[in-house]
């Protein structure tokens, strides 16, 4: 069974890139717009058996951003140990202590290697 | 940079594009209302967007312009500053120059710093410059961004990187000197330390003197931030041969106050191959940093040849990708479609059982299946132009822009009421209808709204206003520009075309054939040409583009008290209404909208005019006949007038009389060009198919006024 992913970013390019790059290494991938989005398509894949393996999300979102999505996650008794990645343009070191306090397993940048991404997944998957 | 993004390209502009015009709608609220978080969080996001994509697409230039953007708009969002009128037009200019670039990348052409670009960096960078920190500024965490008594940038903190610097193997090559970088270095802060590494130096047979094996480490203080470092290394550096890592100041030295899950940390820590890896786990190896570097320095060859190798590909096709015409449909729309499309199998699967065993006693279900048919068809037709169709916003997004800069360079107070603008019409006409409504839109501006003084004089209020709205009206869009202004001045259009030679002083004319005037070409009332408008070209333009489009423009007025121009024009080019007429045994289409009447005169209304040739006399005005079977030489049915039918037409206000025998009637037609496929036919627009399966030419108006002039003067 493959490995499935939870792409969130309010940008369909970078979603859209972000999971092409997930899908040619042979993940699936389920993306949502935002952090409520995500939230909302993570309790919907609870209910259906189907948890993502790894999250990655983008910070700067509408509606709930990623450092709040990650925050969330860690609340979420069945989501609290999958291995959440930032993918941000942000790179400055006091967002990514914002990032790491509220419990990201890490932080990646845009524009991105997909590359390194799929390095890092491979690391974090349980 | 790698894998095939290219087909995420045409994603990207359409993207970019709705970002733009988020941007540049949000400032114009921000304008009114300064202190709205919501919109600024919607254009930050929107800035922020363009910057983090553009580079995965190699639109550097783009995406660092977007990041100076960035970096003015993050501390408005953060309430440290409010928007002021200059900021917001400093930010407008920003967006404008972003859309160039955007333009620039779309053709494919690479634009690297032009003037507007750096200056206007320069002005983003220094705009919010305080003289004394906020407020609220202390009361935030982290180091302050900025020192009272120093003014600098808000972005700058001081702070300490550690630039690992391998240059391409060819930089002598390309006359760089990397003393003259360090040097540079030096001047933005203090260069603690500089290492130099020979690890890639080959062995000495191999050494070719000409190339560059060092590569350099160093740590720097500075107040810049970090992508001036970058700048530095700008024309130096290949691709992943610059790292710059900040480390951590004494001030930035924030400690962790929630431990992430230990499991998780643990997992990350040990063994790597991948020295990045290290920053994407929040540096837990940051104090072996020194090893992380020597493994980058093992690593890096290899890996630049493979990356630069993958990112000459990656241009090579990207510019291949020519950005086709596409455009976003509802999902909606699409299903809905494809519902139908079930319905109209059904409906044919239906109609085949019934033919294949036929009976005469089947006609009434025959003909019940052919009206399901029929149905199914026309609701098919409709859907499928419904998804061409975009609301009209998209058109008259652009306008609030242009009136806030039109008011501000003519000192005029001005506000622009639109409405209507989810009314929805064919993609080709919105794009068409902008500049004619541009045309107006300045003209209403420039002319016809009065200047402030001048309106409360005339007891008005001191703002102007412009109304933009449009509506449906049977079948048709109509597009209103209506403006409180002065309103046109009979007497001054009268003698500005008596004195143009447009008309003489003895012609009578009615109000509606005096605002006319005013769409011939050069004709300007203007007593002094300003650069918005009033050089004469314009109005004749708007009637002319409105007319291509198989529209209408009418004017009313009323002096002292304002303008309202109507633009109605068809929901769709690709159908027509048109008459079906009949010379000899061919039919022709004639569009319906360019038909006043049709009348069948009696014999002393028609006479010949020397000079100007055969025409017919309708109540009291004298047009030229155009005999149809004369221009396409045909065998007519009724070579005398009063048997015939005349069907007056008009286009661009001129009207001719087109002399038929027989009207057929009225139907929609969808015009299938003729010059496409075959070639340009002198009066006539295209082609259609009939209802009863033969083809109809449709005719060209203009085209056929034109081909009777020649006539005459042959004739003459």
């Amino acid at each position: 069974m493959s490995r499935v992913i939870l792409v969130v970013d309010d940008s369909p390019t970078m979603r859209g890139m972000v999971s092409h790059a997930l899908n040619e290494a042979g993940f699936e991938t389920t993306e949502a717009e935002n952090g409520k989005d995500a939230l909302i398509k993570l309790t919907t894949m609870e209910v259906g058996g189907a948890k993502p393996d790894v999250i990655v999300t983008d910070i700067n979102m509408p509606e709930m951003d990623g450092i709040e999505l990650v925050r969330e996650i860690r609340k979420l008794s069945a989501f609290k140990h999958v291995p959440v990645l930032v993918l941000t343009t942000d790179n400055t070191d006091e967002k990514k202590e914002v990032g790491r306090a509220a419990g990201a397993t890490g932080w990646l940048v845009k524009p991105f290697d997909s590359e390194l991404i799929l390095k890092v997944i491979r690391k974090v998957l349980p | 940079m790698n894998g095939d993004y290219s087909k995420f390209l045409q994603t990207f502009f359409e993207e970019v594009t709705e970002h733009l015009s988020v941007l540049e709608s949000g400032l114009l609220t921000l304008e009114q209302n300064p202190n709205d978080v919501e919109v600024l969080n919607r254009i930050f996001r929107s800035v922020h967007t363009i910057k983090g994509a553009g580079p995965m697409f190699g639109f550097t230039t783009m995406s660092r312009f977007a990041h100076e953007v960035e970096t003015v708009l993050d501390p408005l969002r953060n309430r440290k500053f409010s928007a002021t009128r200059e900021i917001i037009d400093l930010l407008l200019e920003s967006a404008d120059c972003l859309k160039m670039l955007v333009e620039a990348a779309k053709n494919g052409t690479v634009i690297d710093e032009n003037k507007t670009m750096l200056d206007l960096e320069a002005r983003l960078e220094t705009c919010l410059i305080i003289p004394a920190p906020a407020p609220d500024q202390k009361a935030t965490s982290g180091p302050p961004s900025t020192a009272p008594t120093a003014p600098a940038p808000v972005t700058s903190v001081h702070r300490t990187y550690q630039i690992s610097w391998i240059p391409g193997e060819d930089l002598f090559q390309r006359g760089l000197n990397p003393l003259k970088l360090f040097e540079e270095m030096g001047r933005m802060g203090t260069v603690r330390s500089c290492v130099l590494s020979a690890s890639r130096l080959p062995d000495l047979t191999e050494l070719d003197p000409q190339r560059c094996y060092l590569s350099w480490t160093c740590t720097l203080e500075t107040d810049y931030p970090r992508e001036d470092i970058e700048s530095v290394f700008e024309f130096a550096a290949t691709p992943g041969g610059l790292t710059i890592t900040s480390l951590p100041s004494s001030s930035a030295a924030a400690q962790p106050t929630q431990e992430p899950d230990p499991q998780l940390a643990h997992s990350v820590i040990d063994e790597e191959d991948d020295p990045r890896l290290a920053e994407v786990f929040f540096g837990q190896r940051s104090d072996s940093l020194g090893v992380i570097l020597v493994e980058q320095r093992a690593v890096t060859p290899a890996q630049l040849v493979k990356a630069l190798d993958r990112q000459e590909t990656l241009r090579a096709k990207a510019k291949e990708q020519k950005v086709e015409a596409s455009m976003r449909v509802d999902t909606e729309k699409v299903d809905k479609l494809v519902n139908l499309v079930g319905e109209l199998a059904i409906t044919q699967s239906m109609l085949s059982a019934l033919g294949g065993r036929f009976e005469i006693e089947h006609l009434p279900i025959l003909q019940e299946r052919l009206l399901q048919l029929e149905r199914n068809t026309r609701e098919i037709q409709e859907r499928v132009m419904g998804i061409r169709m975009l609301p009209i916003s998209t058109a008259f997004s652009r306008f609030p822009r242009l009136v806030r800069d039109l008011s501000a360079k003519m000192k005029k107070k001005i506000q622009l009421v639109i409405s209507g603008e989810e009314t929805e019409l064919d993609k080709t006409v919105i794009e068409a209808i902008g500049d004619p409504l541009t045309h107006l839109l300045r003209n209403a501006c420039d002319h016809a709204l009065e200047p402030p003084e001048e309106r409360v004089v005339a007891g008005k209020p001191e703002q102007g206003t412009i109304r933009l709205n449009a509506f449906h009206e049977g079948g048709k869009i109509c597009i209103t520009v209506e403006d409180d202004g002065r309103g046109l001045n009979r007497d001054k259009i009268l003698a500005k075309a008596i004195k143009q030679r447009i008309i003489t002083g003895n012609d009578i004319l009615s109000d509606d054939q005096v605002w006319a005037l005013i769409f011939r070409p050069g004709f300007t009332t203007a007593e002094e040409l300003t650069d918005v408008s009033g050089r004469g070209v314009g109005m004749d333009i708007v009637k002319r583009n409105v007319e291509e489009l198989g529209g209408l423009v009418s004017i009313k007025t009323v002096t002292g008290r304002g303008t309202t121009f109507t633009l109605s024009l068809p929901l769709t080019l690709a159908i027509i209404e048109g008459m079906t007429i009949r010379v000899g045994q061919d039919k022709y289409i004639v569009p319906l909208l360019s038909i006043l009447e049709s009348i069948q005169p009696k014999a002393d209304m028609v006479k010949t005019l020397i000079g100007k040739g055969e025409g017919v006399n309708i109540r009291g005005v004298f047009y030229p006949i155009v005999r149809l079977h004369e221009v396409f030489d045909l065998q007519p049915e009724h070579k005398n007038p009063e048997e015939a039918i005349l069907l007056v037409l008009e286009v661009e206000g001129e009207r001719v009389v087109v002399m038929v025998d027989e009207i057929l009637g009225q139907q929609q037609v969808v015009i299938k060009s003729i010059e496409e496929n075959f070639r340009k036919v002198d009066g006539v627009a295209g082609a259609t198919i009939l209802g009863d399966g033969t083809v109809g030419l449709i005719l060209d108006v203009r085209g056929l006024m034109k081909l009777a002039r020649q006539e005459q003067s042959i004739a003459v």
